[in-house]
């Protein structure tokens, strides 16, 4: 059904000739990748009752929230070009889709549970609600940092049996 | 004894080094591993230097978050080491010939002697942590960082590559 959509977009050629474009756009996605990972695990971390343990995790929340936001917003703008590039190889990879379908799962957590359980008051929340909505948020974004390593690097097929 | 001597000699003695060159998964697990755990380690890096530099995590105090920091900065370090050698024990001639990735492993030994200098500066006192030179030790750990995950990055492609094969 989007099979159009991602063949127009890569009939765009948004790289045109340029062999540079394309590695360059890697290295900042990866680059943004560190930073939203970094103010994302000190959150986590902190509901874990690990790390920055001096400060409640609304404190520690508050201060990471630009470096995520801004984390995501470069992750998203270096996204959406490195899959323009190379749509139809995307849209045929079961990688892909099963890490899409993981990123909308994550995007939806962090910005509904792991946001009200972060930013609570002291005492809202018992310690181990926050452990586990801490470990729920590592595991989900390390999976999708994994998943977008292996598309194109293990067979496009290997999940199939998952997106059909 | 030439370096590139003791690469071929682990390229036909390692073992295990066949399975993991020819091997589906083996060798796309293990530069995942390698990947998320450099995100992992250098995201909290960055963390704790732009708290150095003065523009992140401001409500703790600089002094506070780096040795609370440190030990899950380790545990993606270790990750990170044991995978990236795992990665050259499976092509060391690979890697051998590959420019970036000797700059690559040169900047690291500077980000070593950078952190070293982090901590020279900021052991003396309370205050060190906030000072001039504490601040430019962490925005040197940034662009390190930066370019030592643009090298390893740019190692995929064949840019500045000799090919050694093994006599």
């Amino acid at each position: 059904m989007l099979l159009p959509f991602f063949e127009w977009m890569e009939g765009l050629a948004v790289y045109g000739p340029s062999i540079y474009l394309g590695p360059a756009v890697n290295i900042v996605h990866l680059t943004a990748m560190t930073v939203f990972l970094g103010s994302l695990l000190i959150v986590d971390l902190r509901l874990l009752g690990a790390g920055l343990t001096q400060q409640p995790a609304a404190t520690v929340a508050r201060d990471a929230q630009p470096w995520l936001l801004g984390g995501l917003a470069m992750l998203t703008l270096t996204g959406i070009p490195a899959v323009m590039a190379t749509a139809t190889l995307q849209y045929n990879n079961s990688v892909f889709w099963v890490k899409m379908y993981l990123l909308f799962v994550a995007l939806a957590y962090t910005f509904t549970v792991r946001r009200k359980v972060a930013f609570a008051s002291e005492g809202r929340f018992g310690s181990g609600t926050m452990k586990v909505v801490g470990l729920l948020s590592i595991v989900m974004w390390l999976g999708v940092a994994a998943l977008a390593r292996l598309i194109m690097m293990i067979p496009a097929n290997t999940f199939e049996f998952l997106v059909g | 004894m030439d370096l590139l001597e003791v690469f071929r000699w682990m390229e036909v003695n390692l073992p295990g080094g066949v399975y993991l060159r020819e091997s589906t998964f083996g060798f796309s697990i293990l530069l995942t591993v390698h990947v998320v755990s450099l995100c992992w380690f250098m995201g909290l890096i960055v963390m704790m230097d732009l708290r150095l530099v003065g523009i992140a995590n401001l409500r703790t105090p600089a002094s506070a978050v780096s040795p609370k920091l440190l030990p899950w900065q380790m545990v993606g370090f270790a990750v990170m080491v044991i995978s990236g050698l795992m990665l050259v024990w499976a092509q060391p001639l690979r890697y051998f010939g590959k420019t970036f990735f000797w700059w690559k492993m040169g900047l690291m030994l500077l980000a070593g002697m950078n952190a070293a200098i982090i901590h020279l500066i900021t052991h003396r006192s309370e205050a060190a942590w906030d000072s001039k030179a504490a601040k430019v030790a962490g925005a040197a750990s940034i662009v390190l960082w930066v370019a030592i995950l643009a090298l390893g990055r740019l190692v995929a492609y064949d840019w500045m590559t000799t090919e050694y094969f093994v006599e």
